[in-house]
């Protein structure tokens, strides 16, 4: 019986609890952050990106590319040396 | 961009009361709940252009407001996790001591009570926490919480009820140990 009626003064303790007013100073602060956000356009964020992008595939070409032509170069001595059976 | 500016300032006067209590309920720390504030009217003021007013304006800022709310907390359970492995926060004592907080706006003689709430209230499952906040605390009816939480109204209902069953349990349990202490 005094748990119940603990229980149900602990459920009803926010009962009547009053609405707290933020502080006036966030909204200056929320001010300042929609301003520092503004600076940096979004469309230059996706220009920024899409050229990181291009630069990075440029690069990964450019890697398989220079293995492709080493491998081909090889591939062509081993012929050549099969060819003529000539080993010196 | 400056008619923006001035709806946006309406808005922000208009609901910045509900935005901090939901936060401050929801958190229990009055800067923590400052923080979402923050996150939640920027966001509002980006994507403003983008509301589609299918849901009514309130509903859309207590979603938002909810949802940044349970981004905070799972942000602060995994620096909570890093601790194991590397240096203690400065917001180490608030993630310690989330259940001592004295809620502002309750009455003197139920802060200690409501206390006792707001810690096992934090031990509920995310949707229960969610629903049982915004009906019990925040006073909202059942059909409100169900446009937030895009859930049915016998959802929310077995979710507050859950909650309570849950809380009742919980508060059981802590009256019997406190007795046994004594």
């Amino acid at each position: 019986m005094e748990k119940e009626k603990w229980i149900d003064t602990v459920f009803n303790s926010t009962n009547g609890k009053t609405k707290i007013e933020p502080d006036d100073a966030i909204f200056s602060k929320i001010q300042l952050r929609i301003q520092n956000e503004n600076r940096i356009s979004k469309p230059w964020i996706w220009v920024a990106a899409a050229s990181f992008l291009v630069l990075f595939s440029l690069n990964i070409k450019f890697v398989f590319s220079e293995s492709d032509y080493k491998k081909s170069k090889a591939e062509q001595l081993a012929s050549d040396l099969s060819k003529t059976n000539q080993l010196y | 961009m400056l008619n923006n500016s001035n709806v946006f300032e309406k808005i922000y006067t208009e609901y910045k009361v509900l935005v901090y209590n939901v936060a401050l309920n929801y958190l229990q720390n009055t800067e923590d709940a400052e923080e979402i504030m923050q996150d939640v009217f920027v966001l509002v003021y980006q994507s403003l252009d983008k509301f589609n007013h299918k849901s009514s304006l309130k509903t859309w800022i207590y979603r938002i407001t909810i949802n940044k709310c349970l981004d905070f907390i799972k942000y602060k359970n995994s620096q909570k996790r890093w601790f194991i492995f590397g240096k203690k926060s400065n917001n180490d004592y608030e993630i310690q001591h989330l259940s001592n907080f004295e809620h502002p706006g309750i009455a003197l003689e139920n802060k200690e009570n409501a206390k006792i709430l707001f810690g096992v209230i934090n031990q509920l499952p995310e949707n229960q926490k969610t629903a049982f906040v915004l009906s019990k605390v925040d006073g909202m009816s059942n059909s409100d919480i169900s446009e937030i939480m895009k859930i049915s109204i016998s959802a929310v209902e077995s979710l507050v009820f859950r909650a309570k069953s849950s809380l009742k349990e919980k508060l059981s349990h802590q009256f019997e140990q406190y007795h046994k202490k004594k």
